[in-house]
C-alpha cells in the first residue's frame, strides 16, 4: 500500500502490538471512573432499587402477536376483561405485552380473568386463544431462583479463585476476583440506572458474564505470567512496567476478543429483540452487553493495575524497582525485544506448569498419542 | 497433520449430512415450539421419595390427556411440566394444574359467600352447622323418586347464614384432617363447610367418563383392593348424605352417597357418579380422581404457555440474530486477518456443521436439554469465545514473526503458548457452564449446556484443526508471497483500509 509509513499510526501501532499506554501508572484514572459508575450505580439501586419482572414480583403477562392494532385499544381491551392498572407494552414487531398482578386474587378468579383477557386480546388481533401466550408466576418463585443463582455465585467465585491459585498464583486469583465483583457491580448498578427489567434470564446472563470476564483476565494474566518468567530476569523493568508491556502486547487481541463477543450479542439485542421482537432474547442481550463492556474493561483497567499493585508490595519486586530507578537510562524495552524475551520465557514456563498440574494437561496428551 | 485435516472436515460435515439426510432436527424446546410449562413446588415438607411418587404420578396423568413428548422432570424439590408443541395449551393446563391430593370430606353444610369475608387464618372452624342446615339423611330428605324417573331426590337445604362472611379456606391452611370451607368447581358462590377426609384418592383405581344410557355424562370409578372396604365404610357413615370429592382445594363434586336398591350395603368395588356433567366436566373429574392422589400438595411456581406463533417468530429472531452476529465477526476477521481470517471462516464451519450434528443427534435422546432460545443465546455467545481462541493465536504468531523468527518457527512456538491459554481460559468458561448446568433452575441448565458444549467443542477443533492447517498454511506461506500467504495476515502492517 502506498500511504504506509515508517511510523505507523495508531492503528498500525496496535496491530503490531507496539502500543505504549501507561496501564498501571494512570490507575487512579481508571478506578476513579469505576468507582463513579459504581457508586452512581450503588446509590441508584439504594434509592430506586430494580425494576423487577413478573418472576421475582409474581404477576401474569400475555403476549400475542397483533400487527394491526395499537396500545390503547389493547389496554382498553384488558381493562374491559377485568385488569386492573395493566401495564401494555409494544415488543418489536407488533407483538404485544400486558403484564398485571392477579395474586391478590383467588386460585379461581385468577384463572377466570386469566381467560378472559386471553378471549379478549386474541378478539383484538383476530387470532385464536390458543395463540395467546401466558405467563403467570407466583411470589415466590424469583426468590428460589435468585436463591440458586446466588449459592451458583458463591461456589463459582471459590471454584476459581481455587483454579486461578493453582495454575496462575493467589495475587492473580485476587485481582481476577476484584475485576469479577467489579463487573458484578457495575450490571447490577446500570440495570438500577437505566431501569431495565430484571428477570430470572437477567440473572443468568450475569452469571455468564462473571464467567467472561474471567476468562478475559486469564488470557491477560496468561501473558503476564510469560513476561514474569522472560522479561523481568533482564532486570531492567519493574513488575509495574512488566505488566504494562502486557497489556500493550495484548490490547490487540483484547480489542479484537471484545469486539468478536460483542457484535454477537449486539446482534442478538438489535436484529433479535428489537426488530423481530423476543423478549428472552432482549433480557438476555442487554445483561450481557452491559456486562461484556465492564468484563473487557476490567480486565485491561481494574485486574491488571491491581495485580501489579499487589505485586510491587513483595520485597523482591520491591528491590527490583528500586534497582531499576536508580538507573539513569530507563528507557522502555523495544517491543520486539521483549516478544523475544517473553517467547523464550514462555517456554520455561512451559515445562514448569506441565509439572504442577499434570493432571489436568495429561488426558488430552493421551488423547493425542492415540490419533 | 493433512490427516487430522481431512478428518475433521469429514466427520464435521460427514455427520451433519447424515443427520440433515436422517431429517433429524433439534428437539425444539417450549419457547420456540411453542407449548406449556409449568413448575410445581410441594406446599409442605416432602421427601425425595414423595417427589419421585409426585412425578410418577403427573407423568401418569400427562400422558392421559394424550399428548406426545411431554417431560415431567425433577429440578431440585421442584416439579417441571413441560409439553411442547400443543395448541390447546390452556386446556390441558387446566387439567394438569389440579395436583392436589384427592380427598373425601363429608359435607356438613352449604354456606353461600357474603360480599364482605374476612379470612380466620389456620383458626379452627367450628365442626357443626346449625342443626336446621345441617346435611343430614333427615333434614335432606331422601325419598325414592316416582318410578318414572331414576334413582333418588333429595331436598334442597338452605345455606347456613352463620359463615357466610368467613372466607374459604386457603390452600396453605387445608389441611386433611380439619374442618374446612371449600368452593365448588364451576359453580360461583356455592361453598361447603366440610369435614375431615375420610378417604384420599389412593383408594380410587380408575375413572373414566362415560355416556349413560341416556345420553347423559357420569364417571364410573372403580376402587383398590384395600379402598374398597374403606368406601364402604365412608358410605354407611354418610349414608344418603353429601360427601365432596376435594381436589387442590376446590370441590369437584359433591355427589349424594346412594347404594343400589341390589346392594344396599356395599359398593362392590366400584361406583358411578352422575349429575349435571358436561363431556369436559365428567372427564376432569375422572382424570382428577384417577390420577388425584398425590403425596403431596403441590403448588404453582410459574406458569407458561407459549403460542406456536410467537414460539415460532422467536426461532426466526434467534436464528436470524446467530447468523448476522456470526456473518459480522467473520467479517470482521477476515478485514483484519486477511488469510489467516479464511482459516477461522474454516474452523468455525467445521464447528458450526459438528455442533448442529451433536445437537440433532442429542435431540433424540433423553439425555440433552431441549433446544430453546437460552440454548440459541448460548451458543451465540460462545461464537466469542471460539474465535478468541483464533485470536489468542494469531496474536502470538504476530508476536513471533516481529521477534524476527521464520513463519515456520513462528507457526509452532505461537500454537504451543496459545495453547495453553486457550486451555486455560476454555476452562474458567467450561467451569462456569458446568456449574450453572448443576446449579441452576429453569432455562438456565439449557444455556449453560449448549455453552459448555460448544467450549469443549472449541478445544476439540483447535488442537484437531486449527492446529495442522496453520501448520500446513505456514510451510506454504514461506515459500509463497500472494495475498492469501500467511505473511499477508502477519505483516502487512497498516490497516486494512489503508
Amino acid at each position: 500500500m502506498d500511504n504506509e509509513t515508517k511510523a505507523p499510526g495508531h492503528f498500525g501501532r496496535l496491530y503490531q502490538g507496539l502500543t505504549t499506554i501507561d496501564f498501571v501508572g494512570r490507575k487512579k484514572t481508571w478506578f476513579t471512573i469505576s468507582i463513579i459508575i459504581i457508586v452512581l450505580g450503588m446509590g441508584s439501586l439504594a434509592i430506586r432499587g430494580f425494576n423487577l419482572g413478573i418472576d421475582f414480583k409474581g404477576g401474569s403477562s400475555w403476549e400475542v402477536l397483533a400487527p394491526n392494532t395499537s396500545i390503547t385499544t389493547m389496554t382498553h381491551a384488558v381493562e374491559q376483561a377485568g385488569l386492573v392498572q395493566p401495564t401494555v407494552e409494544k415488543l418489536g414487531s407488533g407483538t404485544y405485552e400486558v403484564t398485571a398482578d392477579l395474586n391478590a386474587l383467588s386460585a379461581g378468579k385468577q384463572l377466570s380473568v386469566t381467560t378472559k383477557v386471553v378471549d379478549a386480546m386474541a378478539k383484538v388481533a383476530h387470532k385464536n386463544g390458543d395463540q395467546v401466550s401466558t405467563s403467570s408466576v407466583g411470589p415466590t418463585w424469583g426468590g428460589q431462583i435468585t436463591n440458586r443463582a446466588i449459592e451458583a455465585l458463591i461456589v463459582f467465585f471459590i471454584a476459581v479463585v481455587s483454579y486461578i491459585s493453582v495454575r496462575f498464583e493467589p495475587k492473580m486469583a485476587g485481582a481476577a476476583f476484584a475485576a469479577m465483583v467489579h463487573d458484578l457491580l457495575v450490571t447490577v448498578g446500570v440495570f438500577s440506572l437505566m431501569g431495565f427489567q430484571i428477570t430470572p434470564d437477567t440473572v443468568i446472563a450475569i452469571l455468564t458474564i462473571l464467567g467472561y470476564s474471567l476468562y478475559d483476565t486469564v488470557v491477560v494474566f496468561d501473558r503476564v505470567r510469560d513476561n514474569t518468567g522472560g522479561v523481568l530476569k533482564a532486570g531492567d523493568m519493574t513488575y509495574s512496567d512488566m505488566v504494562n508491556l502486557s497489556m500493550n502486547q495484548t490490547l490487540a487481541r483484547s480489542i479484537n476478543t471484545s469486539l468478536v463477543a460483542i457484535l454477537p450479542v449486539l446482534s442478538v439485542l438489535i436484529v433479535g429483540a428489537y426488530i423481530l421482537g423476543a423478549t428472552t432474547l432482549q433480557n438476555y442481550g442487554l445483561a450481557l452487553c452491559v456486562g461484556l463492556f465492564s468484563g473487557a474493561y476490567s480486565s485491561i483497567f481494574i485486574a491488571s493495575p491491581l495485580l501489579a499493585i499487589m505485586k510491587e508490595r513483595e520485597p523482591r519486586f520491591r528491590d527490583l524497582a528500586a534497582r531499576v530507578g536508580q538507573r539513569a537510562d530507563r528507557a522502555a524495552l523495544s517491543p520486539a525485544a521483549a516478544a523475544r524475551m517473553s517467547g523464550e520465557g514462555a517456554q520455561r514456563t512451559v515445562g514448569s506448569t506441565r509439572s504442577a498440574t499434570a493432571t489436568m494437561v495429561k488426558p488430552r496428551a493421551r488423547k493425542q498419542k492415540r490419533r | 497433520m493433512i490427516v487430522s485435516l481431512v478428518l475433521v472436515l469429514v466427520i464435521s460435515f460427514g455427520s451433519l449430512i447424515t443427520t440433515l439426510s436422517l431429517g433429524w432436527g433439534p428437539k425444539l424446546g417450549l419457547d420456540l415450539a411453542g407449548g406449556l410449562s409449568v413448575v410445581y413446588k410441594p406446599a409442605t415438607h416432602a421427601t425425595n421419595a414423595d417427589m419421585q411418587e409426585v412425578v410418577a404420578v403427573l407423568t401418569n396423568r400427562v400422558n392421559g390427556l394424550g399428548v406426545s413428548g411431554a417431560q415431567v422432570n425433577l429440578q431440585g424439590k421442584n416439579v417441571v411440566v413441560s409439553v411442547p408443541g400443543v395448541t390447546n395449551a390452556r386446556q390441558i393446563l387446566g387439567q394438569i394444574g389440579q395436583t392436589a391430593q384427592l380427598l373425601f370430606r363429608p359435607v356438613l353444610c352449604q354456606v353461600t359467600e357474603d360480599a364482605k369475608v374476612y379470612s380466620i387464618g389456620k383458626q379452627k372452624l367450628p365442626s357443626s352447622c346449625a342443626s336446621q342446615y345441617a346435611m343430614t339423611a333427615a333434614n335432606l330428605n331422601v325419598v325414592q323418586a316416582p318410578q318414572t324417573t331414576a334413582g333418588w331426590t333429595s331436598t334442597n337445604l338452605p345455606s347456613d347464614p352463620a359463615f357466610a362472611k368467613v372466607a374459604s379456606t386457603a390452600p396453605a391452611n387445608d389441611d386433611k384432617n380439619a374442618v374446612v370451607i371449600l368452593p365448588q368447581l364451576g359453580q360461583p358462590g356455592v361453598r361447603y363447610l366440610l369435614g375431615p377426609a375420610q378417604m384420599t384418592g389412593q383408594s380410587v383405581s380408575k375413572a373414566v367418563a362415560q355416556q349413560d344410557q341416556v345420553g347423559a355424562w357420569v364417571v364410573n370409578y372403580n376402587l383398590t383392593s384395600s379402598g374398597s372396604p374403606l368406601w364402604d365404610a365412608v358410605a354407611k357413615k354418610n349414608f344418603h348424605q353429601l360427601v365432596a370429592i376435594e381436589l387442590d382445594g376446590v370441590v369437584q363434586s359433591a355427589p349424594m352417597i346412594q347404594p343400589t336398591d341390589a346392594s344396599p350395603t356395599s359398593f362392590g368395588g366400584s361406583g358411578q357418579i352422575s349429575g349435571s356433567f358436561t363431556e369436559a366436566s365428567a372427564k376432569n373429574l375422572a382424570l382428577a380422581m384417577e390420577f388425584g392422589a398425590l403425596p403431596v400438595r403441590l403448588e404453582p411456581l410459574t406458569t407458561e404457555t407459549i403460542s406456536p406463533t410467537l414460539g415460532h417468530s422467536a426461532l426466526v429472531a434467534g436464528l436470524a440474530a446467530g447468523l448476522v452476529g456470526l456473518a459480522l465477526v467473520l467479517l470482521y476477521t477476515i478485514l483484519y486477518y486477511r488469510a489467516l481470517g479464511l482459516v477461522i471462516v474454516l474452523g468455525l464451519s467445521a464447528t458450526a456443521a459438528l455442533l448442529w450434528a451433536i445437537i440433532s443427534a442429542l435431540g433424540h435422546t433423553a439425555f440433552a436439554p431441549s433446544f430453546d432460545l437460552a440454548g440459541v443465546t448460548g451458543l451465540i455467545v460462545s461464537i466469542g469465545i471460539t474465535v478468541d481462541s483464533y485470536i489468542v493465536y494469531f496474536e502470538r504468531l504476530k508476536d513471533e514473526a516481529r521477534a524476527g523468527r521464520s513463519i515456520r518457527s513462528s507457526v509452532d512456538r505461537g500454537f504451543r503458548s496459545a495453547w495453553r491459554t486457550v486451555l486455560a481460559a476454555d476452562t474458567v468458561s467450561l467451569l462456569a457452564a458446568v456449574l450453572l448446568y448443576l446449579i441452576a433452575v429453569g432455562d438456565v441448565r439449557g444455556f449453560a449446556f449448549f455453552l459448555g458444549l460448544s467450549t469443549i467443542m472449541d478445544v476439540a477443533i483447535t488442537w484437531y484443526f486449527t492446529r495442522p492447517l496453520v501448520i500446513l498454511l505456514g510451510r506454504r506461506g514461506s515459500q509463497s508471497d500472494s495475498m492469501l500467504s500467511m505473511a499477508a495476515g502477519l505483516t502487512s502492517g497498516g490497516s486494512p483500509n489503508g
